[in-house]
């Protein structure tokens, strides 16, 4: 119920528009009972033999109406307002929260979930709070309106002939609280078979390859199978609760027939009341169905919105400080005091009380095998994360002093597999400085070696790149990814394993580019070459979170057996490495 | 050349027509595909519909008895206008209680019947399209799995996909919904008029005017808003993929604190959906509340004249009530019937889509007198004076040659290391050794039998495939080991020992369910290494004679690239095989490395010959090894 209030909140901005539009359907509703009403009057002066109370009627009748489209035009329009108002802002809201949260709540969530939050979850409380709530208000006016009417006509026919409305209301509310569920496992096993046609096309070389077409036949078979089984659960649901629901009206209007038509003939009654209460029950049979339907829409809102505000009430673990301090000017030097981190649920720390002192302008290499904790020992420079313990400083200032804005602009990854969003090349190399002039987007593509093969394609500079646009291979992207670095001017630069995705010759000109992009500033590689590495000044070898050995290459060597081992072995053993080859994506090789 | 041309005279008629020079191929392609246009475009309409009945019958006594309980339950719920017409009329009017009775029992009746055929109704609608729908499914699913390789390479999977769900649903929706509807609601219409016809013609007369107003009302409604509502999906579909792209590019966006742009880029599509929506909203707020207007001024207009009818004795009460009544049962067919026609377009599409995937042939399928190739292999693979083009669209290769007369024999057992450039053809041959392709010119031979010659299963069944990122399937390890026998046929100890050997028993051992671990999406996932790993043991169990094998070069830690080295070992060891190379140790130890260039074999030699040799592969070892030590 607490949730449910909460809800409610989202409509304060709106109150006026939604007082109003409750007004205008009362209104509307007020008119739609009184036709049948009027009818029925009319009816019995014709009966009665007088043609000019007959005219009348219908004059008033036809106003009626006119008044009554006039009134539900409105209504529409401001409920109209009033319900697309609070989707969009719902949807302010929710994509803000998300933009503030601090990334590692991303680790933990899947992007498909927080996804299905903003569709699947707002629309369902959009939905009831847009449509839901006026129809639940409008269906239950129209049932109480008609049945004071009736009642005042001839309370006992009205009695009797209203005794099904209950019962449709509960059946058609069990039945959408039964036909939710029983459709959303017909999508969810439709999603299933999707995956599994998905797998059996992706996989099509090996399925191929190994000859197995009859398994692959007889899985999909199975997944169409379950679809078919639970429709029928979702039909037989459905040609249970939908004839009865039609069935259980019938017999209010035989009532109308049976009692109505003997109080008729016993004189309690005239023909015109009688003929009005026949209306009034036609008029009933779609309000009674769809407030039941809409009560479901109220419960499955609820249940949307306890997810929605399962996000919205998370506070941003990383924020501004109330009072940030100004970043001195500085060349970058870093130092990091008895850092240790843990990621959020893992049994161990990833750093262990790791100290490390940087110059400005030195070129640090780290080196380690997979899930030493390089990655994570750059991704607390920019605050990505904060430490359990100890202090990350930049320039003399602790990270969490800074307001994060300031401190990430003067932070710029290149990562192994760049990501570009969905626009142009040039608006994703001005990325990080969005008032970038072209000359300037251009001069910066040319230091990362990126100009020439930009002008190569279709639209240059301006084309699009991306998920909907074209797909660049992996060295071009990480060459535009350079370049957005270099634009956005930072004083230190993480390249984490910046070059393992081109070939020879292309690396020899991302060599040259980033030996540009390095001068001046300090730069942290995360390499897997010995090419990479012979760029640093200093080299820091990782193990276990730990730091294991610091120096120059030559010192190193002698000194930590782990360097000189990853050195002679793991290294250099990729000769000849083109993997961005299209030859083979096409061929699924 | 000339051996070629005499080659290619004495060859048999099959081969003639491989042997057709490029250019007279696409000819005869391209005349095809326009026969097969011209034969879609007149024979459309009736193809589509035979299509579907085709699909219904096997189910054809459920789609009769679910049109009587059509008509009849449609028959039944226009009994209560004429009924209430005679309860007044016979009943109430004359004070006949017997007569009212009996109206009313008959009125119950009509309830009844509505109920038990709607039942009926629903329950076999659903039955019948559900059934004939998956039949649909499985039809598309083996259709494609009939397609060769290169049917796939030229078509996103995306694509694909669709035909198999959101057309079929589609498809689905017109069935279900448009067909059942246009029928009862056809019905009722015709129904209602025969009834108000034979109240009164005269006031069923004045009724009618109001048909064309409805009717040209509603289909300008649905088609005004079927636009709107396209923006809106349209819209919503820009927000959606706003919002997966930022959550995606999220570390992105945070790094370079760009936020505020995302917000207001957001913003922008944000009030976009909003516009579009507010003129579906305008649309509703104009056409519901005017057919309550018009429905309105129709009361009013057969009170007045219907009343001053009855007022000269020309018309009974009861006509007049009954025909209030029916007045429904007239508006809501005309509303209904002009909603069909959008979910008819769309289902009609739909259905062309599918007709035209079910209407691609196969073309790389095996001759009609295709021999089994022996059991077991020796093993031995020939290259002869290969040549291979891509076709426009297919590959990347466009009109240039990938493979250009290439000459190769592999001697049983023998690991060759194909090395060289993007595009050199590394790819092209490892895909023309499986058959996934047929070479334009030459031929591909197994132990001396054309390719072409064999059926693709006795050769599949004795080739291992080991892809370089090793797609796996979602299930479990157990099945994905398993995959080129069955799981069913190996025991534990086998899968075992395949693992082992490969190396991979190390990390199976010490995940929590072993073997049966579910991987892939709703399960563990593995490492690239790991992948690899799997992908080795899955072609081990296959045992296959011959393996091609695409090296990974996915970065992994030390450990595990020590492990991936001699499981590729354990695995190339007794089998002839057909490496993509990306390591030095493969390359070395290779009995043999090919050098190719352009598609053509510029050397070949083990690696101590071909250093000795300085000629391209040697000065590619230098490149390599002049940047290791950079």
């Amino acid at each position: 119920m607490a949730t449910f209030r909460r809800l409610l909140g989202f409509l304060r901005p709106y109150r006026g528009g939604v007082a109003l539009s409750a007004v205008l359907a009362g209104a509307a509703m007020a008119f739609t009972v009184l036709i049948p009403a009027l009818t029925g009057r009319a009816i019995d002066h014709i009966r009665a033999g007088d043609s000019g109370a007959l005219d009348r009627l219908g004059l008033a009748i036809a106003g009626a109406g006119v008044l009554r489209m006039a009134l539900t035009v409105a209504r529409r329009l401001v409920a109209g307002k009033v319900s697309l108002g609070v989707e969009q802002d719902l949807r302010q809201r929710l994509y803000e929260q998300y933009l503030a949260l601090e990334l590692a709540f991303f680790d933990r969530q899947q992007t498909g979930q927080l996804m299905s939050r903003a569709t699947v979850d707002l629309q369902a409380v959009r939905f009831f709070l847009g449509y839901g709530l006026v129809l639940i208000m409008q269906n239950a006016l129209t049932i109480v309106l008609a049945a004071v009417a009736m009642f005042l006509v001839d309370p006992l026919l009205a009695a009797v002939s209203l005794v099904p409305v209950p019962f449709v209301i509960v059946i058609a509310a069990r039945y959408g609280r039964r036909a939710r569920p029983a459709q959303q496992e017909v999508q969810q096993r439709i999603a299933e078979l999707t995956a599994s046609a998905e797998e059996s096309i992706g996989g099509v070389r090996v399925v191929k390859a190994f000859a197995r077409e009859d398994r692959q036949l007889e899985r999909f078979a199975g997944a169409t199978a379950r679809v078919f089984s639970q429709s029928m659960v979702a039909t037989r649901l459905s040609a249970f609760y939908q004839p009865a629901m039609g069935f259980l009206p019938q017999i209010g209007l035989a009532m109308v027939l049976l009692v109505g038509g003997r109080r008729v003939i016993d004189g309690h009654m005239t023909l015109g009341d009688f003929t009005a209460f026949y209306a009034y029950l036609l008029m009933l049979l779609v309000p009674m169905r769809s407030l039941g339907m809409s009560l479901g829409l109220a419960q499955r809102a609820t249940a949307s919105g306890a997810r929605l505000f399962e996000i919205l009430d998370r506070v941003p673990a990383i924020s501004a400080p109330d009072e940030p301090v100004t970043l001195p000017d500085g060349g970058g030097r870093v130092e990091l005091r008895d850092v240790t981190f843990t990621y959020a649920g893992a049994p161990e720390p990833a750093l262990h009380d790791v100290s490390l002192d940087i110059d400005a302008g030195t070129t640090v290499a780290l080196v380690g095998a997979t899930g030493s904790g390089k990655t994570t020992l750059v991704a607390l420079l920019g605050r990505l994360y904060d430490v359990d313990s100890g202090s990350v400083r930049i320039d003399g200032v602790d990270v969490r002093d800074l307001d994060p804005a300031v401190l990430r602009s003067q932070i710029a990854v290149v990562d192994d597999s760049p990501f570009l969003f969905s626009a142009t090349v040039a608006e994703n190399i001005a990325y990080g400085r969005a008032d970038a002039s072209r000359e300037e987007v251009e001069q910066a593509a040319r230091r990362a070696q990126a100009h020439d093969f930009i002008l190569r394609l279709p639209d240059g500079y301006d084309t699009r790149v991306g998920e909907r646009g074209l797909t660049l291979s992996g060295g071009q992207r990480q060459r535009v990814a350079i370049a957005r670095a270099l634009l956005a001017d930072p004083r230190i630069l993480v390249l984490d394993d910046a070059t393992s995705a081109v070939d020879a010759s292309t690396e020899q000109e991302i060599k040259q580019a980033l030996r540009e992009v390095m001068a001046g500033r300090t730069t942290f590689v995360i390499a897997h070459r010995l090419s990479t590495i012979a760029l640093a000044d200093e080299i820091v070898v990782v193990e276990d979170g730990r730091i294991a050995a610091q120096g120059p290459h030559e010192e190193l060597l002698d000194v930590s057996p782990l360097y000189a081992e990853i050195v002679e072995k793991g290294l250099p053993d990729q000769v000849f490495l083109n993997r961005n080859d299209p030859e083979r994506e096409v061929a699924g090789l | 050349m000339n051996a070629k041309h005499s080659r290619r005279a004495l060859g048999s008629e099959r081969e003639l027509a491989q042997g057709l020079a490029p250019a007279e191929r696409r000819e005869l392609g391209r005349r095809r595909e326009e026969l097969r246009r011209r034969l879609r475009a007149t024979g459309g309409r009736g193809r589509k519909v035979r299509g579907l009945i085709e699909l219904l019958k096997p189910y054809r006594g459920r789609t009769m008895l679910m049109f009587v309980a059509l008509v009849a339950g449609t028959a039944a719920s226009l009994a209560p206008a004429p009924l209430a017409k005679r309860a007044i009329d016979n009943g109430i009017v004359p004070g006949d209680v017997g007569a009212l009775n009996v109206v009313v029992v008959a009125f119950v009746v009509s309830a009844l019947i509505v109920w038990v055929t709607s039942w009926a109704q629903t329950y076999l609608t659903n039955w019948v399209g559900q059934r004939a729908l998956q039949d649909l499914r499985l039809q598309i699913f083996s259709h494609l799995q009939s397609m060769p390789v290169g049917f796939y390479e030229k078509r996103p999977t995306g694509v694909l996909i669709s035909r198999m769900t959101n057309d079929v649903e589609a498809l689905n929706q017109m069935v279900t919904d448009s067909v059942t509807t246009l029928f009862q609601a056809s019905l009722t219409l015709v129904g209602s008029i025969v009834i108000l016809l034979l109240f009164d013609v005269q006031l069923a007369l004045l009724t009618f005017l109001i048909f064309p107003v409805m009717a040209i009302g509603s289909l300008a409604f649905r088609l005004a808003s079927a636009d709107a509502f396209r923006r809106t999906r349209e819209t919503i579909g820009a927000l959606t993929a706003n919002l997966q792209e930022t959550l995606s590019g999220i570390r992105v966006v945070r790094s370079f604190a760009q936020e505020e742009r995302h917000l207001h880029q957001f913003d922008v599509l944000n009030a976009d959906n909003r516009a579009a929506n507010q003129v579906t909203v305008n649309l509703n707020a104009a056409y519901f509340p005017s057919i309550e207007l018009v429905n309105a001024v129709a009361t009013v207009a057969i009170l007045l004249y219907g009343g001053h009818q009855v007022l000269d004795g020309n018309v009974t009460v009861g006509v007049l009530v009954g025909f209030i009544a029916a007045l429904n049962g007239f508006f809501d067919p005309i509303s209904q019937l002009s909603q069909v026609y959008t979910t008819y377009q769309s289902g009609m599409a739909a259905l062309d889509k599918i007709f035209e995937l079910l209407d691609e042939r196969p073309e790389l399928t095996d001759a009609p007198d295709a021999r089994e190739l022996p059991r077991p292999l020796r093993g031995e693979i020939e290259f002869d004076h290969v040549t291979f083009a891509y076709r426009q669209g297919e590959g990347d290769g466009g009109p240039k040659l990938a493979l250009d007369d290439v000459s190769l024999k592999v001697p049983p057992g023998q690991t060759v290391a194909l090395v060289g450039e993007t595009g050199a053809g590394k790819s092209t041959m490892a895909k023309l050794i499986a058959r996934f392709y047929d070479p334009t010119d030459g031929r591909v031979l197994v132990d001396g039998h054309d390719l072409r010659e064999v059926t693709s299963r006795s050769l599949r069944s004795q080739m291992g495939v080991v892809p370089q990122e090793g797609f796996l399937f979602s299930g479990t390890l157990r099945e994905n080991i398993g995959f080129g026998r069955g799981a069913g046929e190996l025991s534990d100890a086998e899968l075992e020992d395949a693992c082992r050997a490969v190396g991979a028993w190390g990390f199976i051992e010490r995940l929590e369910h072993g073997l049966d671990t579910q991987i892939g999406e709703r399960g563990v996932q593995l490492s690239a290494g790991q992948r690899q790993l799997v992908a080795f043991a899955r072609a081990l169990v296959a045992d296959p004679r011959i393996l091609v094998l695409d090296e990974a070069t996915a970065n992994v830690d030390l450990h595990t690239e020590t492990i991936i080295e001699q499981g590729l070992r354990r695995l190339l060891a007794g089998r002839t095989a057909l490496v993509i190379a990306h390591r030095l140790s493969t390359i070395r130890q290779a009995g043999r490395i090919v050098v190719l260039e352009h598609g053509r074999i510029v050397e070949s030699g083990t690696h101590d010959e071909l250093l000795d040799a300085q000629g391209r592969y040697w000065r590619l070892y230098r490149d390599w090894a002049e940047q290791a030590a950079a």
